[in-house]
């Protein structure tokens, strides 16, 4: 808002990223296989036009980029232009959390997966007791193991696998 | 007459012990999410769509529609007492309750928004039920372009009248559009967009993407970008209102209610624009303008009543296009339209035919919901006020472990898992920038069923595109759609302004 004709990049590169998404489609589109017998609308029409309205939508995004920035932003995404001290470690902590649990949830079971996933999130938001975190991540988990297993019949992968 | 006996079968079938228990349940729980700041019935129910395998339809649809409404009852209380806004939604009553109950008012305020919900939803389920077997007849006359023409109006409204730009709620709607096409054609066969993933050649689920963005999403960004609230919380006060404060109140009420129940019906983007109206209507009608925030007064008990009614209403109006036309118009409603179409039901004018007693039974199960969430809320407040002393640490760890049972329960899938975590960075980046998030569930669900239509509708006219405009109801749509896309311009252009800062 301070310079008002000038390249924010950031948001070039999210409007550059709008046009690969329809670039993608675009593509896509032209490589389904083809449709046997009579066809009204291919397969491949709407995926076309969709991709068309992306384009036409990350052309624009780019204009405004170019041009001093997007269009009337919520007063918050100014004020928060720069991320919190720690925010990024607490992020990290969170994502690291999150890929732990996909990884090892095949592994370790739901219970300990989960409850480590508690720790690092808690760990993440400020808390400083890993112990106490992932006891409580555990009692949290285990009921809803069991509920999930007994009562609603989605069954989740075993509590701690053999070997443990 | 008829719309009574139904309503009478639906009463007592929504009083039958089992299903009174899945109401309670549901508004218990949606009183506590919309207490607790950082989760919402969006999220919660879509969390619990997986209990749609195991609980009959009535039960779980009754329990959804409780979280759904129940939110809106417990948003006001964080909002009164905390300052800081359960949902997006009750931004005024965070703005009006807030100074009243600075000014030991807190008890009033609370009184005023839990009685004023109470009403608000009573009349908005009244009106629901009157209306929506009317609009259900007329659909009934709707065929493929009809349908279309509706679902390209509300891609529109969801878009356009969301967040601050048009622009940006349109590239959130192309991306939702984009998620919608990943998957198997129903009507070719063909795999689409699955880039030779086995995972997504059945789609991605609406859920993953939902818990991406709202759970993951928010928590990495509330780490990222949002200081933590250290004003402190307020005292309870007596929830006694004088008579003053009833006189003042009732007829807020009921305009919030009319303003409300349009807004909330019509495909315009959730409940953010009828609160505004209503604050702003109320400020200019009272008798005590001095008192309302923006003149530095204490805080005046209209500016709750009214916002905190419209809310409702528009909450119970959003029903209506859902369950007659199939279109959801908040991100909520997007999640039920999920839920019903897990029990192969679609939502629709057919809907008050084949499921006419569901139908019935979950209006009924509204006017009981009222009653059970008035009963929750005022003599209990004190118990959900207990609930803000969650630790912040484990509150986000909950969240974000329910969220990862909730995407893994589906289909245990560890790809499911890291594309939940690429979506909630993606969320990260939306809200960062502003992007309306909405949109992106509304556009994945209805993508494809537009695409279904637009090929129906081809078919019929044999491949005849003039078929949109040359049936009336279809062009009027349509024409619709394009006053949606030039008068925010225009009241732009005259210094008007639909945005949240007022």
């Amino acid at each position: 808002m301070t310079q008002p004709r000038a390249i924010v990049p950031v948001q070039l590169a999210i409007g550059v990223g709008v046009i690969a998404i329809s670039a993608v489609l675009a593509v896509g589109a032209f490589r389904f296989p083809p449709e046997m017998g009579f066809v009204i609308l291919g397969a491949h029409v709407y995926p076309y036009a969709v991709a068309v309205f992306l384009g036409v939508v990350g052309l624009l995004l780019c204009y405004q980029a170019a041009t001093g920035g997007f269009r009337e932003l919520a007063d918050h995404s100014d004020e928060a232009a720069q991320a919190l001290p720690g925010g990024k470690a607490g992020a990290a902590w969170v994502t690291a959390g999150l890929i732990g649990v996909a990884v090892l949830i095949n592994l370790i079971g739901f219970v300990l997966a989960a409850g480590l996933l508690f720790a690092c999130s808690a760990r993440g938001f400020g808390s400083r007791r890993p112990v106490k975190d992932l006891a409580i991540g555990i009692a949290l988990t285990l009921p809803i193991y069991w509920l999930f297993n007994a009562g609603l019949g989605v069954s989740l992968p075993p509590l701690v696998n053999a070997w443990i | 007459m008829e719309t009574l006996a139904n309503l009478a079968i639906g009463f007592s079938a929504a009083l039958t012990p089992i299903n009174l228990m899945w109401g309670f349940i549901g508004c218990l729980l949606g009183t506590a999410i919309g207490v607790l700041p950082g989760i919402g019935p969006a999220l919660t129910v879509a969390l619990l769509l997986p209990i749609t395998a195991k609980v009959d339809p009535t039960g779980a649809l009754i329990m959804f529609a409780g979280i759904y409404y129940g939110a809106q009852f417990g948003g006001s209380t964080t909002s009164i007492l905390l300052n800081t806004p359960g949902e997006s939604s009750s931004m005024v009553t965070a703005l009006e309750g807030n100074l009243m109950a600075r000014n030991g008012r807190a008890g009033p305020a609370l009184a005023t928004a839990a009685i004023g919900s109470f009403v608000a939803g009573t009349i908005a389920t009244v009106l629901l039920t009157l209306f929506a077997p009317i609009v259900a007849t007329l659909a009934l006359k709707f065929g493929p372009a009809e349908y279309f023409a509706i679902l390209v109006l509300s891609f529109t409204t969801v878009s356009a009248v969301l967040g601050a730009s048009m622009l940006r709620g349109f590239a959130s709607l192309g991306v939702g559009l984009t998620i919608g096409l990943i998957g198997l054609d129903s009507t070719s066969g063909i795999a689409r967009y699955t880039l030779a993933v086995p995972e997504l050649v059945d789609g991605i689920e609406v859920v993953l993407v939902a818990v991406g963005l709202f759970a993951v999403g928010e928590a990495l960004y509330s780490l990222l970008y949002q200081k933590e609230e250290t004003s402190g919380r307020h005292r309870l006060t007596s929830l006694w209102m004088t008579r003053a404060d009833w006189k003042r109140s009732v007829p807020a009420w009921l305009r919030g209610t009319l303003i409300g129940f349009p807004f909330g019906s019509i495909p315009a983007g959730g409940a953010e624009i009828p609160t505004f109206l209503s604050y702003s209507a109320e400020r200019k009608l009272s008798k005590y303008p001095k008192e309302f925030a923006g003149s530095k007064g204490e805080g005046a008990i209209e500016g709750v009543a009214g916002p905190e009614a419209a809310n409702n209403a528009s909450a119970t109006g959003s029903l209506v296009p859902l369950l007659t036309l199939g279109i959801p118009t908040s991100a909520t409603a997007a999640i039920l339209l999920a839920a019903f179409q897990n029990y192969n039901l679609q939502p629709g004018p057919m809907l008050f035919q084949t499921s006419g007693e569901l139908v019935w039974t979950l209006v009924a199960s509204l006017y009981v919901g009222n009653v059970i969430l008035l009963v929750l809320n005022l003599p209990l407040v004190g118990l959900w006020v207990k609930l803000l002393q969650i630790p912040r640490p484990y509150l986000n760890a909950g969240i974000l472990v329910f969220a990862t049972i909730g995407v893994y329960g589906m289909r245990h899938s560890s790809f499911d898992l890291m594309l939940m975590l690429a979506i909630g960075w993606g969320g990260v980046l939306m809200r960062r920038f502003d992007f309306p998030v909405a949109p992106v569930i509304v556009g994945m669900l209805l993508g494809p069923m537009a695409e279904k239509q637009l090929r129906n509708a081809l078919s019929i006219s044999e491949g005849d595109w003039l078929v949109f405009v040359t049936q009336p109801i279809s062009a009027a749509f349509l024409a619709l759609t394009l006053l949606v896309l030039v008068v925010p311009h225009l009241l732009h252009a005259r210094g008007i302004k639909l945005h949240e800062d007022d």
